[in-house]
């Protein structure tokens, strides 16, 4: 059996209804739309006044008019009451629409920040939390806080206000019978909130069950040849009727429960009305009050029971609020390890040249790369060998800065890459990597990545110059066409072609290939080569090669193994050698040379 | 004639939950029969109120009359509640039970279905359907029942009161009614329409920051953050949008509700208001008349609110009923005898003529295929990608519809084998080691079947990853998977293939299953697997050389059928085909074993 699921990990835990630190920061960003929070609580007494006034209406009329007879005034009052009615009706509506839009122009806000934030973490952070969580603070969390914005915090106040602006206009009217009501407040208030409390708790209950069933229906779907395989229908359907027949009687606790305090609240209001007539008749006998008094407090005692009711379920939403903001602000916390230098050194006229002085690369006590000491000179095209797990892509990765050196430094042209702006760096060595990631959009999308400065001229230029542009123009709808999630209706080989149009159009001075050609096959080898042959025309190159053909145009060859440097020569000399890369070369490469003589 | 088509169409429609509602048609009358009691009772209230204020006019009433109908109505209002309450759960647990049974049956038959079925299926729809849409379902039986029942006998009730108490009043007073239930119906259509395109926009904003943050690196490596931020803040603005939309009509529905209301509270004082001033209707029948109004609104609104949901309910039910309608392609293991007499052990010989097979409408992969396998032979399949072999694998365990006539294991025909016989008898380890996210007990024993700690931990021996579970804190009631031990690849496939041996089967299918093995290893599991006993017939997917030295006969893929065979000796002298394939596994073999530290003793 599975252990029922604990909800109290980060992602369900309930905090406090309310932290004045937190929401002091929530205020900075509803800053910005004070008038419509202005005109959401300017709004609120004005709702108030205008519920209360009309039982006290009906109050007239029951006395003035109703019992006497005299119908003199009557019709002013009636267009009073029509008035207050339609003034209700447009009152609320606004209400709700400024508390919604002011709940979502807020989350719009955050919801931009957050995402901006995490753009700019590091390559570290996102390898140490699950994507699924983060994603989950920029969607789910801020709709938390809209809901908090939209049906809890002005609507908190405005039930608060309603409650004491009732009060005030019973004890007004009539102090002792506004006495018995009063009396029933407690009861009422301890009930809602017990009830509610274990209705939150019911409910969660359910969900997470809920969960449960769908965690095993996807399990079961995506495990469907094993479960045949191995006759577990039997099991799995007794295993599954367990959470089902939970989750049953969960939700028929739920249900009762909601049908108690449903029923809670009406028997109360009833009771109470009934206590009012009982204790008014007196009064009413000795004159201290009137029947349209009598009649004013039912209407009262039926608009107080139930913001009262709604009261306890805007609690909830403030809880779940307050959670989400101390997890959303914990994020926006969180600084990248590598950004921006606060002081910029001027930079160096580019000629392209890169050095490595030393770097050490690790992660906690296991160093990845050791003592790396290299040179390449502008124009230079460098392979780097070695077998898998050598640290080859870590070494690239230092250059652009997406890596950053534990020790040592990586200069350009003399100047440390952590003194260059991270923008200019990043757009000055371009990557092409092992596989070309394809965003959900258009082949021009995937191409400009949203580049105001790369236009369609440039955008047709950079796919003649890969290559590109035949399988495009093939397409039905060119560089419109939609590619799906991942370029799931690409070939390995388009994707990588469109990874080097990429290049093409953004132009880096500075070019690393991580294994480009390693996951084509070799129809469409023939074409990367070529288009790779021209990008890296008149440019400084670092190659992680695996595939003969990537060595051959090279200059140098850097043999990298187990995060050193051991070799490094032309082709020649390293054969000459009889090191390393000669036994490298004779178990990766000959056969392909055999195969190429063929 | 039509209407007899009429009721055939709606038979068809709701021929998923006729037989549920069926089973409950008692249940249903007796929340019938405490729904009217509820609504009764509760339209005796404003009757009593009526009376009460009455008596406070009347200065000549008894001593104790008004603590009488006091009393009277607090008794009334616990009756109301406790019955109410009654009701509403009578009536809701219906609707769960539904739910249940429903759910249930959904779940069971998902079980029967096969690949090719699943093949075409997206898992989360499957999994949607089984769940919000069966809540749909419930919401139609439940609520759906309670509330149109409810309004009904609300009017039923309330109306000849109130026309008896004043036709003329009661008809002007209700006479914006028909526009509130109308405009109820419309206003939660139209936002259904707009919550779903909410829901739209929020699932694909999820989507973009799922994608966003899995292709971060891309977006780094161009420094496109700046842009990229601007992306996603159209993508905010499109949610944004959808929910302004969605909140213009939203905001509508309580100002509404409250609206009518006041309209029937002006119409009253109106119409009504003169009347008692001209004495024609008492104080008290102006009271009753507001406290009636009172009654009547929610339910005409939450009518109008229902039939949307009832709606969704249908559509609901014709997704599920796609699913609980379509049939397995291979037998079901449902309509197999459990209780057949024990068969004898079978030897385990396979015997494959002229085997066509293709997936769904796809090409031929494989291609009048014929083999014969000796009972305990441990025969190796080679071949490129796509040559076939997974798909023999894949018709030999019948997880896809086989011709008949075409397969025979111990000279019994496959395609119309008993399902459990078959299964008993003949295990598989998939190229996908698929593992639930459960404890390694259970992994190894998914069919909860009866195998003691000893058999387990022998197997686990076998597949050598025994000393591995053995440091698990938890040993073999480790969870495996997010909440807890995440296992690798190699671990993975070890898994996988002792949970196929402890199935005991005589025919035992290995797809691809040492993969990410290390060579060391596989070699070893490879000695395990021809000492085990009783001896089993092995049809392995290989992948290193060490496996086809191991393999009694050795059968060469390509374009779906088998080219060469014979041992690992008679091959390499034969086959030229063969002999290049070997070199290739042998040269990448010895390039992995590269990184290793046996190289960095090369190094000075």
């Amino acid at each position: 059996m599975t252990p029922a699921v604990h909800a109290d990990t980060e992602e369900t835990r309930f905090g406090r209804f309310m932290d004045w630190r937190l929401f002091a920061r929530f205020l900075s960003y509803a800053a910005p739309y004070r008038r419509l929070i202005v005109a959401a609580l300017a709004l609120l007494p004005l709702s108030a006044l205008v519920q209360m006034t009309q039982p006290f209406l009906i109050k007239q009329a029951v006395d003035q008019h109703l019992t006497t007879g005299v119908m003199e005034g009557f019709p002013l009052l009636l267009t009073l009451f029509s008035l207050l009615v339609g003034l209700q009706f447009v009152i609320g509506y606004i209400q709700s629409f400024t508390n919604t839009l002011l709940g979502q122009r807020v989350v719009r806000d955050i919801r931009n920040h957050l995402f901006s934030h995490l753009v700019a973490m590091d390559a570290g952070y996102f390898n140490r939390q699950a994507s699924g969580r983060l994603t989950n603070r920029v969607v789910n969390d801020t709709e938390a806080v809209s809901q908090m914005v939209s049906s809890g915090l002005v609507n908190l106040v405005s039930d608060f206000l309603l409650l004491v602006g009732i009060g005030v206009s019973m004890t007004l009217l009539s102090p002792s019978l506004s006495m018995v009501t009063l009396l029933a407040m407690p009861v009422l208030i301890i009930g809602t909130v017990l009830i509610t409390r274990r209705m939150r708790l019911i409910q969660r209950q359910g969900r997470i069950l809920q969960g449960r069933m769908a965690g095993q229906m996807t399990e079961e779907v995506e495990g469907a040849e094993v479960l045949r395989l191995f006759r577990c229908q039997q099991h799995r359907r007794h295993l599954f009727e367990t959470i089902n027949r939970e989750h049953f009687r969960t939700v028929l606790d739920s249900n009762f429960l909601e049908a108690f305090q449903f029923s809670f609240i009406e028997a109360a209001s009833t009771i109470t009305i009934a206590l009012l007539f009982w204790y008014g008749a007196g009064m009413v006998d000795q004159g201290e009050t009137t029947i349209g008094t009598i009649i004013a407090f039912i209407d009262y005692i039926r608009r107080i029971f139930f913001p009262i009711r709604d009261l306890s379920g805007k609690f909830t939403t403030m809880q779940a609020a307050m959670t989400a903001l101390e997890r959303i602000f914990n994020l926006l916390d969180t600084q990248p390890a590598i950004r921006d230098q606060s002081v910029t050194a001027p930079l160096p006229v580019f000629r392209g040249e890169i050095r490595f002085e030393d770097c050490d690369f690790g992660y906690g006590d296991a160093l990845v790369l050791q003592h790396i000491n290299a040179t390449i000179t502008p124009g230079e095209k460098v392979a780097i060998v070695g077998p898998t797990g050598a640290g080859k892509t870590s070494l690239v990765k230092l250059i652009n800065r997406i890596h950053e050196p534990t020790r040592g430094e990586v200069f350009i042209d003399g100047l440390p890459v952590r003194q260059y702006p991270l923008r200019t760096l990043r757009r000055m060595v371009g990557m092409v990597q092992q596989e070309t990631f394809i965003f959900s959009g258009t082949i021009a999308q995937n191409i400009h990545l949203d580049d105001p400065a790369i236009g369609p001229r440039e955008l047709h230029d950079a796919a003649v110059q890969s290559g590109a542009i035949t399988f495009i123009e093939r397409l039905p709808m060119g560089m419109e066409t939609v590619l799906s999630e991942r370029g799931g209706n690409l070939s390995a080989g388009e994707r990588q072609l469109l990874g080097i149009t990429r290049m093409f159009a953004f132009n880096p001075a500075i070019l690393v290939m991580d294994e480009a050609t390693s996951s084509v096959d070799t129809l469409s080898e023939q074409i990367i080569q070529t288009a790779l042959k021209r990008l890296l025309q008149h440019r400084t190159a670092l190659i992680i090669a695996h595939r003969l053909p990537d060595i051959r145009h090279v200059d140098r060859i850097l043999v990298l193994v187990r995060g050193r440097i051991v070799e490094s020569g032309t082709h020649e000399t390293l054969i000459e050698k009889k090191g390393v890369y000669s036994r490298l070369y004779a178990l990766q490469f000959r056969e392909e040379t055999a195969s190429m003589m063929d | 004639m039509f209407r007899d088509n009429k009721v055939q169409e709606w038979r068809h429609r709701l021929r998923h939950v006729l037989p549920h509602i069926g089973n409950h048609v008692k249940a249903f009358a007796v929340g019938f029969v405490l729904l009217a009691l509820t609504n009764a009772s509760a339209a005796t209230i404003p009757y009593l109120l009526k009376l009460t204020t009455e008596s406070l006019t009347t200065p000549t009433r008894g001593p104790h009359a008004i603590a009488h109908l006091v009393l009277g109505l607090i008794l009334l209002a616990v009756v109301n509640a406790t019955v109410r309450v009654r009701a509403r759960t009578h009536i809701f647990g219906i609707g769960r039970t539904v739910e249940f049974e429903m759910r249930q049956r959904y779940h069971a038959h998902l079980l029967e279905l096969d690949a090719p079925f699943f093949d075409g299926e997206k898992t989360g729809d499957l999994v949607a359907r089984g769940n919000n849409d069966i809540t749909s379902i419930r919401m139609f039986i439940g609520p759906g029942f309670l509330q149109v029942s409810n309004t009904l006998m609300v009017y039923a009730i309330t109306l000849p009161v109130m026309i008896g108490l004043d036709a003329a009043l009661t008809l002007l007073v209700l006479a914006p009614f028909p526009v509130v239930l109308g405009g109820a119906r419309v206003l939660t259509r139209r936002l259904y329409r707009l919550s779903r395109r909410v829901a739209d926009r929020f699932g694909q904003l999820s989507g973009f920051v799922q994608e966003s943050i899995t292709g971060l690196s891309v977006i780094r490596n161009h420094a496109r953050d700046g842009d990229w931020c601007r992306r996603f803040a159209t993508e905010a603005h499109h949610l944004y949008e959808a929910n302004v939309d969605h909140t213009r009509l939203q905001s509508l529905f309580a100002p509404l509700t409250m609206l009518s209301g006041g309209i029937g509270a002006i119409l009253l004082l109106t119409f009504g208001g003169s009347e008692v001033a001209a004495g024609r209707l008492t104080i008290g029948d102006f009271v009753a008349f507001s406290g009636y109004l009172a009654i009547l609104i929610w339910p005409t609104v939450g009518l109008g609110w229902i039939l949307t949901v009832m709606q969704r309910g249908l559509a609901s039910l014709e997704r599920v009923g796609r699913i609980l309608d379509t049939q397995p392609f291979v037998a079901s293991p449902e309509h197999s005898s459990a209780n057949r007499p024990p068969t004898p052990r079978w030897q385990g010989g396979i015997t494959i003529n002229h085997l066509n097979f293709s997936f769904a409408n796809g090409p031929k992969v494989l291609d009048d295929l014929s083999l014969v396998i000796p009972p305990g032979g441990f025969i190796g399949l080679v071949g490129r990608v796509g040559s076939g072999k997974s798909a023999l694998l894949n018709t030999l365990a019948r997880l896809y519809p086989i011709p008949e006539g075409c397969i025979w294991i111990d000279g019994m025909d496959l395609a119309t084998m008993d399902e459990t016989l078959l299964r008993t008898h003949l295990a598989m380890a998939p190229q996908e080691s698929f593992l639930f996210a459960t404890t390694l007990r259970e992994n190894l024993n998914p069919g909860n079947r009866q195998i003691a700690d000893e058999a387990l931990w022998a197997t686990l021996q076998t597949v050598a990853m025994e000393r591995e579970v053995a440091e698990f804190p938890l040993g073999l009631d480790s969870v495996l998977g997010e909440r807890g031990i995440t296992l690798s690849g190699g671990q993975r496939q070890r898994v996988a293939l002792a949970r196929s041996l402890l199935a005991d089967p005589v025919i035992l299918l290995l797809d691809d299953v040492f993969s990410s093995v290390d060579a060391h290893t596989e070699e070893q599991i490879l000695n395990n697997l021809k000492t085990m006993t009783p001896t089993r017939t092995i049809l392995m997917v290989c992948h290193r050389v060490a496996a086809l030295h191991h393999a009694d006969c050795i059968h060469l893929m390509e374009g779906g059928r088998i080219v060469d065979s014979g041992n690992h000796a008679e091959l390499m002298a034969s086959s030229t085909r063969y002999q290049t394939l070997h070199q290739r596994m042998a040269r990448k073999e010895a390039l992995q074993s590269m990184a290793t530290p046996a190289l960095v003793e090369v190094m000075p």
